[in-house]
């Protein structure tokens, strides 16, 4: 049924606590080897019939795609899902559906994932298939062609609906030739230059299991399970030597503000996004960093949408938020509101950095941000999925699988100085990229005061 | 791509079998209030948090011309005050106490989301009781919000021609029952409500004995009713609000709508009159509805989306509702795609269920999704408040919750072909249209 809700979803929390946990409610898991070395992080529960598993393949993901093969990382793992040499792409799709199971491969920034979730009495069967796709793939050209095809035409889409397409214009605006502005789903040009042969030789250079690690949370025994594991996903041998994975180069930090407007003139609402330099993966800023953002624009009474939504009414929803990665972060805030009135939100969105950067929070707001982090913090653990994703995010970054017992205790030390010394660092000032996607003719002349804009309609080619 | 970002799904497609030890009917406790609060209690102690849900019978079916959206308006202003806690007090002393909510509004029924940690269930009951009679709906503070949901409906409507075109689908297939609009309501009406009106509607839906509290997590149940007992009892039933009575007149003959608007790609919907939830058609249509729209190795999508790439995706299906309502046939077109053959396909693929049916193999794979959906939605203290939920606002009882896999056991093949032969008619048929114009081609 359809239904309308009171808010966004702020995913700050939950995106953070991909990597946030607790030790009452993360328990360590077993280590497995498999025998063709990946290592499994398993833990039993028997709560409900149902096992997860996880897989992060580092360096399949968008960021270390060679340059001209933009979008490579993402069609491969969907291609995996196409068709092996015993398989079609219908008798797998076929196979998954009729167990009622979910599973996917997909390219993230770092690593490509795969999700696989199933009633326990299917799991052998989940594996089966999953090993198949990752170990023989057949990469039909027909099927090349369909699926490029598609990403094209749901590229082309995506520009009618302006929140969703502000995204890919920011991250372009944003991160420029860097690989971090590598658009996962590719762009019409660089896929069209794509070719079923790289293809090929991307999966076998990216694809690897040496490169591997997984977790299986749920309700199967230690023994049965590593059996399964290596008759399946322990079996996967890649051949010819992998591609070298070289460090990300450190990610672009804008000089000044960098303003770009993309026209759409059927728009009556115009959408924008700020983003600048935020922090890695795992830095002792995190905890400082997160009170931070809860306050700024992190949860419902959070200042943006204080601010924004519930003093004027000027928008459905106004949040910011950190996405942290190996190589550096980024900060962004974002909301939208009617056209006449983007020259007054940017305005007050301004004031309200400069604010945080000068005055930070009181102490009654840090003591909330504490608590609400530490409250909302369980459930972001709960169910076999979380803990398994938990796990490889642990491990992947090598955190530990005490991080979240620190990180939760570090939160509780966040003081009013150190949530502001993280203001005075993060929060941008004079240096950051902003895009507004709107009906031009009526919001440049309230966006003229923020600077000089760079224009571009949303008819033009790909997300320049 | 053609989920509406306001959309919450409630995952309400439930069934039984073997049902695990950690959710039984048996451990759900059940109380009734004098005043006619109905009141569910599961403890689950895995993690340390609370989900209250607090379910109202009340949606966008209970309300009337000029007064579209506003069922969904209250839900904005539950957050804007009350008797003991002013403007804005809710959400403050929530998230001070390390809670969170949301809330959600549907054709049928109103949630209230509430997740915290177990310490601050008495003030979240307090706060929870409190704006269930005590709403203030201040003048200064319903303007601004009125503007929230003004940018709501640009943002989920106006800005969306999927669903530009969706509402205007259901309002041309629907033309006397209130579900002929939108959840969301008219921008006239968003921009016209008068806060008399808002405050009689409040007043006649929003009473103990036109909700239900449902409970799950890290609780004493004995401490969590003589909780609800202390701040509820005192709330006094209301007059049982008046009965939808409109009844859908038969449509009698296909209807076409066609939109033109810039865009990039088209849109394409087509809707039949469905039958309700309770219905003994409704089942075998849900199996249908997964049959042909569900997985990559569902009919239409293995027709529209891979063999003949007329489509990006395919979506929609029956809906699960008090009265009766549409099947949906959501597709998003590619670019420059011939929409008449979209149509075509669809209809030749209806036809071939009316003549041959679906085969085995399609009905046990519909069974096995159902199953898996039960239990991927039981993994969280808020994934079982919610089916508890919905089931006693849809079914009037959330021990039909229990039962469910063995109504959609119950169904024999041969009853799929004959509600798709029943309902999925020219006759009954509605077609829906967004041709592009400029854009790119």
């Amino acid at each position: 049924m359809k239904t309308v809700a009171k808010r966004i979803v702020f995913a700050v929390i939950l995106a953070l606590a991909a990597g946030l946990a607790y030790g009452a409610f993360l328990p360590s898991p077993e280590k497995l080897t498999l025998k063709n070395g990946i290592t499994v992080y398993y833990l039993k529960s028997t709560d409900l019939p149902l096992i997860s598993f996880r897989m992060w393949i580092k360096g399949a993901g968008y960021v270390d795609e060679p340059a001209e093969f933009e979008g490579m990382a993402s069609l491969t793992s969907t291609l995996l899902l196409k068709g092996t040499t015993s398989r079609n792409a219908d008798a797998i799709a076929e196979a998954l559906d009729f167990m009622g199971a979910r599973f996917s491969v997909s390219a993230g920034d770092e690593y490509a994932g795969i999700n696989g979730e199933s009633l326990a009495e299917h799991f052998p069967k989940l594996l089966e298939i999953a090993a198949d796709c990752l170990r023989n793939p057949s990469f039909k050209e027909d099927e090349f062609v369909k699926e490029r095809k598609t990403r094209i035409d749901s590229l082309k889409a995506v520009k009618d609906n302006p929140g969703a397409a502000i995204r890919y214009y920011f991250q372009k605006a944003y991160f420029g030739s860097h690989p971090m502005g590598h658009l996962s789903s590719g762009t019409e040009t660089s896929l069209n230059k794509l070719s079923v042969a790289e293809v090929k030789g991307y999966y076998q250079k990216f694809f690897r299991p040496e490169r591997s690690i997984a977790a299986v949370v749920g309700d199967i025994d230690k023994a049965k399970l590593l059996e399964l594991l290596n008759s399946t996903i322990g079996a996967w041998n890649a051949s010819g030597a992998a591609a070298p994975l070289a460090p990300v180069p450190a990610l672009p930090k804008p000089k000044g503000a960098k303003l770009l407007l993309i026209d759409k003139p059927d728009a009556t609402q115009a959408y924008w996004v700020l983003g600048a330099p935020g922090y890695a993966v795992g830095d002792a800023m995190t905890p400082q960093a997160t009170v931070l953002n809860t306050l700024f624009g992190g949860r419902f009474t959070s200042w943006l949408s204080t601010e924004l939504r519930i003093k004027r009414g000027l928008t459905y929803g106004a949040s910011s938020s950190f996405q942290t990665w190996t190589a550096g972060g980024l900060f962004n805030a974002s909301s939208y509101t009617r056209n006449e009135k983007i020259g007054e939100m940017l305005d007050i969105t301004f004031g309200l950095l400069k604010k945080v950067r000068q005055d930070g929070f009181t102490p009654e707001e840090i003591e909330s941000a504490r608590n609400y982090i530490q409250g909302q913090f369980p459930p972001t653990l709960e169910a076999n999925a979380s803990k398994a994703t938990a796990y490889a995010r642990l491990a992947f970054y090598n955190l530990g699988f005490d991080y979240y017992d620190k990180y939760l205790a570090a939160i509780q030390n966040v003081s009013q100085a150190t949530a502001k010394d993280a203001a005075g660092k993060l929060i941008p000032e004079t240096d950051f990229v902003l895009v507004v996607v709107g009906k031009a003719a009526d919001i440049k002349q309230q966006l003229e005061k923020f600077g000089t804009w760079t224009e571009r309609k949303i008819t033009d080619p790909d997300f320049q | 791509m053609l989920k509406k970002s306001w959309l919450v799904p409630l995952a309400i497609l439930s069934c039984s079998l073997i049902l695990p030890a950690a959710f039984r009917k048996e451990d759900v406790r059940v109380f009734k209030l004098d005043n006619g609060l109905k009141i569910l209690l599961l403890e689950d102690h895995d993690i340390p948090n609370i989900a209250l849900y607090t379910f109202y019978h009340v949606g966008s079916r209970n309300e009337r011309p000029g007064l579209t959206g506003v069922s969904h308006f209250i839900e904005h202003m539950m957050f804007n005050g009350s008797k003991k806690f002013g403007p804005g007090e809710f959400d403050r002393k929530m998230e001070f106490a390390g809670g969170s909510n949301n809330a959600f509004t549907g054709d049928d029924m109103t949630g209230y989301t509430d997740w915290f940690p177990a310490a601050a269930l008495e003030p979240m009951i307090e706060m929870e009781a409190d704006r269930m009679q005590g709403l203030l709906l201040d003048p200064k503070v319903l303007e601004s919000e009125r503007g929230v949901v003004a940018s709501e409906r640009r943002m989920s409507v106006e800005n969306n021609n999927d669903s530009i075109l969706s509402e205007n689908v259901r309002a041309t297939a629907i033309m006397a029952h209130p579900y002929h609009w939108d959840v969301i309501g008219w921008m006239s009406d968003i921009q016209g409500w008068k806060r008399d009106d808002i405050m009689n509607y409040y007043r006649t839906y929003y009473s103990p004995n036109n909700a239900v509290l449902i409970v799950v997590g890290d609780f004493n149940s004995a401490r969590a009713l003589e909780l609800i007992k202390k701040y509820y009892s005192g709330i006094p039933a209301g007059p049982p609000p008046p009965a939808v009575t409109t009844v859908e007149p038969p449509q009698m003959g296909p209807k076409n709508v066609v939109i033109r608007k810039e865009a990039q790609a088209p849109s394409f919907e087509m809707v039949f009159h469905a039958p309700n939830c309770t219905s003994p058609d409704y089942c075998p249509l849900a199996i249908l509805d997964l049959v042909l729209m569900n997985g990559q190795s569902s009919r239409l999508y293995r027709r529209l989306v891979r063999d003949e790439q007329l489509a990006i995706n395919v979506g929609g299906g029956i809906s699960e509702t008090i009265d009766p309502q549409l099947f949906t046939f959501s597709v998003k077109p590619r670019p420059g795609a011939d929409l008449n053959k979209i149509e075509a396909a669809i209809e030749d693929e209806l036809g071939k269920v009316k003549s041959a049916g679906i085969t085995e193999q399609e009905y046990q794979k519909a069974l096995n999704m159902i199953r898996g959906q039960f239990y991927f939605g039981l993994q969280t203290i808020s994934g079982k408040a919610n089916q508890l939920g919905a089931a006693e606002i849809l079914y009037g009882n959330f021990e039909t919750l229990f039962t469910q896999m063995d109504k959609y056991a119950a169904v024999k093949r041969e009853m799929i072909q004959e509600a798709t032969k029943k309902y999925l008619t020219e006759n009954n048929k509605t077609v829906g249209k967004l041709i592009p114009e400029g854009g790119v081609k």
